[in-house]
Parts: structure tokens; sequence; C-alpha cells
């Protein structure tokens, strides 16, 4: 009798531990094609996503070049069909990037700042950007999705300055995101600025247009016998074009990169931009010091030239002044057109010291510099996150639109 | 140790059951689970390759190995690293049978095979031999009103003045060319009788008369209909043997019906036009049907559209000379397809004090205004009602100096409506050809 009932128990005992084994066994499988399932339901919703914000335009449509509120998202270009995206919306995004701090009038009063090195700004007002828990929610997925949306070029084209004179050349790189941009046709636009010997006189400059063609590795030189002095002050403008895909690369030389202006757009709806001393950026250095200026606005003609654009009144292309460093010391300001992109080119020049200046552009529409643009949140610490990519067209700019997307609801199942 | 032994044949089977179940519940690779879009961006792809036509001309010039070299650089410049392409073009024919047969024509490849996983995009490209359409949006037709009317004053029994080299009727079928398309309705209003119904707010064709645009095409006069509007206190003024109430009164009727009024060239209203009511009346320069009104007639039709009471008075404009088109205009002249001279002269350009006597705003400058005058801008009343602001009753003025460019009246209308232009379905009137780009996806699983 006594062996009997060992027997039952050590069998129980067996069995019991034995199911509760293949209970986990079986339910980490499930488990296991859960999350995947759930992850392939977060890929299916990245795909519909991406499409959803790049084939709309948003309401209202022209909400880039309007401070107007968002009543729903979308960045695709309104006069345009298929993946062209508006290159004013794209401005309007708040961005990951740093903020800048303009200590003019008032303190506080902060913008975006996608700076793209010495020579390139685009600084946004940050109170007019739509912020990243806005467009969450005008998704309708706040609380479920978190993603990230960027934008990069597909052409990278880097110019480096080989020889500062006699003649002065230029190297141009134009790289695919996966082979080089081999026997493209390059345009370019050199911009030559004259800083003047003259209290009077403000900088000016010329263009130069002209193209080359890449070699089998994606690269080709210019060369510019008129330079003839090793601190000559310019901008170059190179497009790389090849089959509809459009890359764009600059680079400027001042021979002075301590003091410089900085173009800040004040307000998208008025396409109000304040030219503004570095110094009085984040209040970073002394006051009354002055920059004389030269502010032309210019768009890319179809050829690939860049045409200037009238600022001012009648006749004039240009807009001269000076800007003064310093709380409450006046600072000048212009409009941009409504509806062109192009580039304001501001040439600038030292009043004390007039060997002394540079040039800086600030890309009127983010395609005009290839302006490469991240917004939304970190995907880095996500358990899970799907990714997707369109090609895309900003401004005739070819880019790779790619949408990171994750569950903020995690991945977890219960047993 | 029975019951041990069944236990033991039982983990035996429910281990079989787990081992059978494994090996058949086979779970997809991570790359499966959450794979690219390979469809959607192949179609990206190649809509990027043709945004210059250039995919198309290559498709039509298959044996150009130039074209197909560059074509591949460019399709694998523009790839991730990781994605491997094939792009074939068919040729589109017919079979006998009425089927259509696909005939791959070339190809291009970076690989062998397309990797573990792919998926493909076709488009069909068309030859140069096509047509493009653009459609335009119709102005104000997605605002709920039913869309905005344009009328013409194409008035038969009216003429006139500082349109030289030009008669009204010319100009108004100039001006439905190049407008029509961008409204709802477009009425040519083709005598007084019919301008009269339109100002007692009864539409000619069932059309909507609120908020519509009326654009005059008789240059500084205006038609008048006899009757009612030329009576005195609603169109005549006998103490003064004026008929600036006329103006007055189409000031008001704007207002009441917020209206757009064009005035295409010179001083606004400073002539009243009807072959019968003046068939005996000259304008002081030889033209019968037409009687002189002067510079009252500007000042009555502001007092009017700002609802302010008539009280007979002069109005000024001036003359800064050569004038250049604004940035706005200059910006939908690209847009529109309208290159009028960007350069032109104003000897009537309106003052700048009118914007705060008659609470006016510019919504757009066509010219750039020169010291205190605006050669050409489209004004609009800004009226408050419970607090909220808005604009009732809208003026474009062009002082510019004779002989009318319709071109620009047209262009200042588009600059301040800003109607979309959608392009471009497109028809071929030649072979098709098919172009299939299959992406690949290499690298781990």
């Amino acid at each position: 009798m006594g062996g009997v009932s060992v027997d039952h128990i050590v069998a129980l005992i067996v069995f019991v531990s034995a199911i509760m084994l293949f209970v986990g066994f079986f339910g980490q499988t499930i488990q296991t094609g859960i999350i995947y399932q759930q992850n392939q339901a977060v890929a299916t919703k990245c795909s519909d996503l991406l499409d959803s914000i790049l084939l709309n335009p948003g309401s209202p449509n022209n909400w880039g070049q309007e401070n107007s509120t968002l009543s729903s998202f979308g960045i695709q270009d309104p006069e345009f069909t298929q993946y062209q995206l508006s290159a004013f919306s794209l401005m309007r995004l708040g961005s990951t990037g740093n903020l800048a701090e303009f200590d003019k009038t008032s303190q506080s009063i902060y913008y975006n700042s996608l700076t793209l090195g010495l020579g390139s700004f685009l600084l946004t007002p940050n109170a007019q950007a739509v912020n990243y828990s806005t467009v969450l929610s005008l998704l309708g997925i706040n609380g479920t999705y978190g993603f990230q949306l960027s934008l990069t070029p597909d052409i990278s084209v880097s110019i480096t300055e080989n020889q500062a004179s006699s003649p002065l050349i230029l190297g141009i790189s134009a790289t695919g995101t996966g082979f080089p941009l081999a026997y493209a046709t390059v345009s370019y636009c050199f911009v030559q600025v004259t800083l003047p010997s003259t209290d009077a006189q403000y900088p000016s400059y010329t263009i130069q247009n002209g193209t080359v063609t890449t070699d089998q590795t994606g690269a080709a030189n210019v060369q510019f016998p008129s330079v003839t002095n090793p601190n000559q002050v310019y901008s170059f403008i190179a497009y790389a074009h090849s089959n509809g895909i459009v890359g764009v690369g600059y680079h400027a030389k001042a021979s002075n990169s301590d003091q410089y202006i900085v173009p800040i757009l004040q307000d998208f709806a008025s396409q109000n931009v304040a030219l503004a001393h570095n110094y009085d950026l984040n209040n970073s250095n002394p006051a009354t010091l002055t920059l004389k200026y030269n502010a032309t606005f210019v768009i890319l003609k179809q050829d690939y030239t860049l045409s200037e654009l009238s600022l001012s009144s009648p006749g004039d292309t240009g807009v001269n002044g000076t800007v003064t460093s310093g709380y409450n010391n006046p600072f000048p300001s212009i409009s941009l057109p409504e509806y062109s992109t192009g580039i304001l080119i501001v040439t600038y020049q030292q009043q004390d010291n007039l060997n002394q200046g540079g040039v800086v552009m600030m890309p009127w529409g983010v395609g005009s510099l290839a302006v490469p643009i991240t917004f939304g949140g970190n995907p880095a610490k996500q358990q899970w996150v799907a990714t997707d990519l369109r090609q895309v067209m900003i401004n005739n700019v070819a880019y790779q639109a790619k949408l990171s997307l994750w569950s903020t609801q995690g991945m977890q199942v219960k047993s | 140790m029975m019951r041990t032994v069944e236990v033991v044949i039982v983990i035996v089977i429910i281990t079989g059951a787990f081992i059978a179940s494994s090996y058949y519940a086979v779970l997809p690779w991570p790359r499966q689970v959450s794979p690219m879009n390979l469809r959607r961006l192949s179609l990206t792809t190649m809509q990027m390759l043709d945004s210059n036509h250039d995919l198309s001309r290559a498709a039509f010039d298959t044996g150009n190995s130039v074209l197909w070299n560059n074509l591949q650089i460019s399709l694998s410049a523009s790839l991730p690293p990781n994605v491997i392409y094939n792009l074939t073009v068919y040729d589109v024919n017919s079979a006998p049978d009425g089927s259509t047969v696909y005939l791959p024509k070339t190809s291009i490849s970076n690989a062998e095979n397309l990797g573990v996983t792919s998926d493909a995009s076709s488009d069909l490209v068309a030859s140069s031999n096509v047509t493009f359409n653009v459609i335009p949006q119709k102005i104000g037709e997605h605002n709920g009103n039913g869309g905005i009317t344009l009328y013409i004053l194409n008035c038969s029994d009216a003429n006139g003045w500082w349109i030289t080299g030009y008669n009204a009727q010319s100009l108004a079928q100039d001006l439905y060319n190049l407008l029509s398309p961008y409204f709802v309705r477009t009425i040519m209003v083709q005598n007084t009788a019919q301008l009269e119904q339109i100002l007692n707010g009864a539409s000619l064709q069932g059309e909507n008369v609120q908020n519509a645009v009326v654009i005059n095409t008789c240059g500084e006069a205006v038609p008048i209909p006899s009757g009612y509007y030329a009576s005195p206190g609603v169109g005549y003024d006998s103490s003064h043997l004026s008929y600036a109430p006329y103006a007055y009164t189409l000031g008001q009727r704007v207002l009441q019906y917020n209206w757009t009024w064009v005035s295409i060239v010179g001083w606004p209203l400073y002539y009243v036009s009807n072959t019968a009511l003046f068939s005996s009346t000259q304008n002081s320069w030889g033209i019968y049907g037409m009687n002189m009104v002067a510079s009252a007639g500007l000042n009555a039709f502001l007092q009017g559209i700002d609802n302010q009471t008539y009280s007979y008075g002069s109005s000024t404009t001036g003359s800064p000379g050569v004038v250049t088109l604004s940035n706005k205009a200059s910006g939908s002249s690209n847009y529109y397809g309208i290159y009028p001279s960007p350069y032109q002269t104003s000897t009537r350009a309106l003052s700048t004090s009118i914007l705060s006597t008659y609470h006016l705003n510019v919504t757009t400058y066509v010219f750039d205004p020169v010291n205190n005058w605006i050669p050409g801008a489209i004004y609009r009343h800004s009226v408050t009602t419970n607090g909220v602001a808005s604009y009732q009753g809208g003026f474009y003025a062009l002082g510019l100096t004779r002989t009318p460019d319709i071109r620009l009246t047209a262009l200042g209308l588009l600059s301040d409506f800003k109607p979309r232009i959608y392009s471009a379905d497109y028809t071929s009137y030649d072979n098709s050809r098919l172009v299939v780009l299959h992406l690949g996806l290499v690298g781990g699983a």
C-alpha cells in the first residue's frame, strides 16, 4: 500500500513538473510569435505613416508659409503630386538640434539652429515651430507610437580648397548613398567678394557660372585664374546632376571668422529675416562692433545658374547697411519672397578693419542648399524600431526620406 | 511504479509534440518581420529618375550606351548600398487578338540575382510625343460658397477710354481666355441692362453674385445703365451736374456684395459711358456716348466702399514714372506663365493716404510702391463685426498709362487669389514603354 502511494506521489510530482516545463516552452514560443506579429504591425504602420506624411500637404496646405495652427500634418508640396515635398513646411519643423538665443531687443527669444557650418545658416523661430508632440497628436499616434523622420540628400557634394590662389583650385566630390556620382555634370556658381577700401562703400560680389564633369570617382576640379589673393573672400555652390538626381554642395571662405553676420528668420508669415551680428547670438561678445553688409537674394534657374531677385526698391537687387552688436542697437531686417525658394547671400565687412570680411548664405527653402532634416524622437533606446525609405524631391534636389517608428506601448507579453 | 512509467510515457509524448510543433512553427527572419517596402522605394526611385524625363528618354533610346551608363550610375548612387536592382524596359504592343504584349527591350542590373527579399514596381513612360495638361484650381471653389464668379464688362452700349488700340470687347475676350479657367463661372456682361441686373443682385445665368470679381474693360470709363442708376440721388448729382453718385453707388454695391472691382488702366471711374444715354454728349475729347465725371468719380467710389456719406469732392493720383513688378507678382508671373514687361509707366498711381481714409488694406502689391504712390495694387476694405475683423469689398486699381496690358490685370488677380495649378496628366499619341524596377536586399537575414 505504501509503495503504491509513493508511486502516485512521485508520478504526480514528475507529471506536474513536466507540465509546467512544457507550458513554459510553449509559452515562450507563443510569446516570440506574438512579439514578431506586433513588430510586423509596427513595420506596416511605419510604411503607411511614411506615405501619409509624404503624400499630403497638411492643413492649411501652405502652413510652411504661415504661422497658423495645423489641423492635419503632411509635408507634400501643395503645388505638386507624388513625392515632392514642401521646402517651406520642412523649415517649420522643430529642430532636434541646438537652440540659439538672439539677445537684441529682449531675452529668451530662441531660434532653431540648422547651422550648416561657417558660411551657411538657417535659424528659424522656435515659437512658430511645429513640435514633435503636436505632430504625434495630428497623426493620431500620440501615446501609441514614436517616430523620427530624417531627410538626407541622396547626393553628398563636398568641396575642398586645393590651392588658395593663382589660380584658386577647388576640388568637388559627388557621392551617392551607394556609389560615386560618376560622369555627372556639375554646374557651379562662384561668388567672388570685393571688400572696398573706403568706409562709404559696401562689400559687393560678382557671380561666375560654369560647368565641369566628374570623373569615374565622382571628382572634379575647377580653377579660377582671376583669384590672385590667397585671402580672397568667396563662396562656391555646386550642383551635381544626372538623370533627375541633383545634389548640392557649397564652400565659403572668409578673411575673418570672428565677426560675421547671421541671417535669422523671424516670422514665417511675413518672411522677415533679421541680419544679426554674431556677437548678439547667445549674448556671446561685446557690443558696438559694426559690420557693413550687402544682402542679395538669388534663385536657381533651370540651367543651374543663379539669378538675382529684387529685395527692395525698384531696380535695386541688393540691400546695403550696417549692423552693430549690442542690446537695443538697431538691426536690419529684410523680407524674402513669399513663394520663390533660393539663397540669401550676405557679404559683410568689418567697419573697424576693412581687410576683414566674408560672405554667408541662408537657404530659403531647405532644398536650396540641400539642408538635411531630422525631426521627431530618438530611436536609439527603443526596443524595436521599424524603418522605411522613400526617394523624394525637395526643390528638385533628391533626398531619401527615412521614417523610424517604434511602439511606445511596449512589446512584452504577459504569461 | 506503474504510474511513474505512465508519466514518463506521457512526457515522451508531450516532448514529441513540442519538437514536432517547433519544427513546423518556423518563426520568420527579422527582415521578414520588419521588411523595407521595396515596392514603394522602387516606385519613388523611378519617379525621381524621371523627374526631368531622363528615364523616359532612355527608355526610348535603348541603343544609347552613354545614356544608359549614366542611368545606371544614377541608380547605383541613389539606392542604399544593400539594395540591388534590375531595371528592364518593355515595349508595349498590341497582339492581333487585341491583347497587350510586353516585349523586353533592354535591361541593366548590378547583381546576378535579387537576394533574399525582392519586390518590384512598374512605371509606364511615354515618348516625347505627348500632350501635357494642367488643371487650374477654381477660385473660391472650396470655400463652401459655390465659388467665385468672374464678370467681365463687355457692354456693347458703352465706349472705352484710354484703351487706345483696343476696344472693350476685344479686351473682354482676351481676359476671358486668360482668366476663365480659374473661375467657376465667367460671365460676359453684354450690355448695361445686364449690368443693372447684377447691380440689383440678380444673377444672369444662375451664378453666384456674391463675392464676384467684376472687371471693367472700358478703361477710365465705366458703363452706366440708364434709368434708376442714372437718376438723381442714385447716379446723378444735380447740384454739381455730375454722375459721381453712380460711382458712389458702385462702391456701395462692391461693399454689399463683397465684390472685387477691377480698373484695368488709368484714373478709375473718370468717365461714365452709355451710348444711348449720352448720345449727344461727348467726354470733352470728342468721344460721344460718354460723360466726364473727373476725379470726383474715384472719390465717390471710395466713399461708397467705406460706407461713408456721399459728398462731392475730388481725388488725386500721382505720376511716379517707371515702376517695377513686385516680387509677389514676379513669382506669380512664372507660376502662371504670364509674362508682361516687369517695367511699366505709371501716371495715375493712387495715393497711400486712401488706405487710412477709407479703411483699405493692400493684400497684393502688383507693382512696388514709389514714395507715397501705389502704381498697382489690390485693396481690401476692412470691417469689424462683433469684434472680428474681416474684409468686405475689394478694389484692384492699375494706375498705369495707356495702353492697357490686360496680362497685368490677370496677373494681379491670380497673385491675390492664388489658385493652384495641378499638373500634369498626359496623353500619349505614340507608343508607350513599361519600365520595371526590381529591387532586392542583400546582406544578413
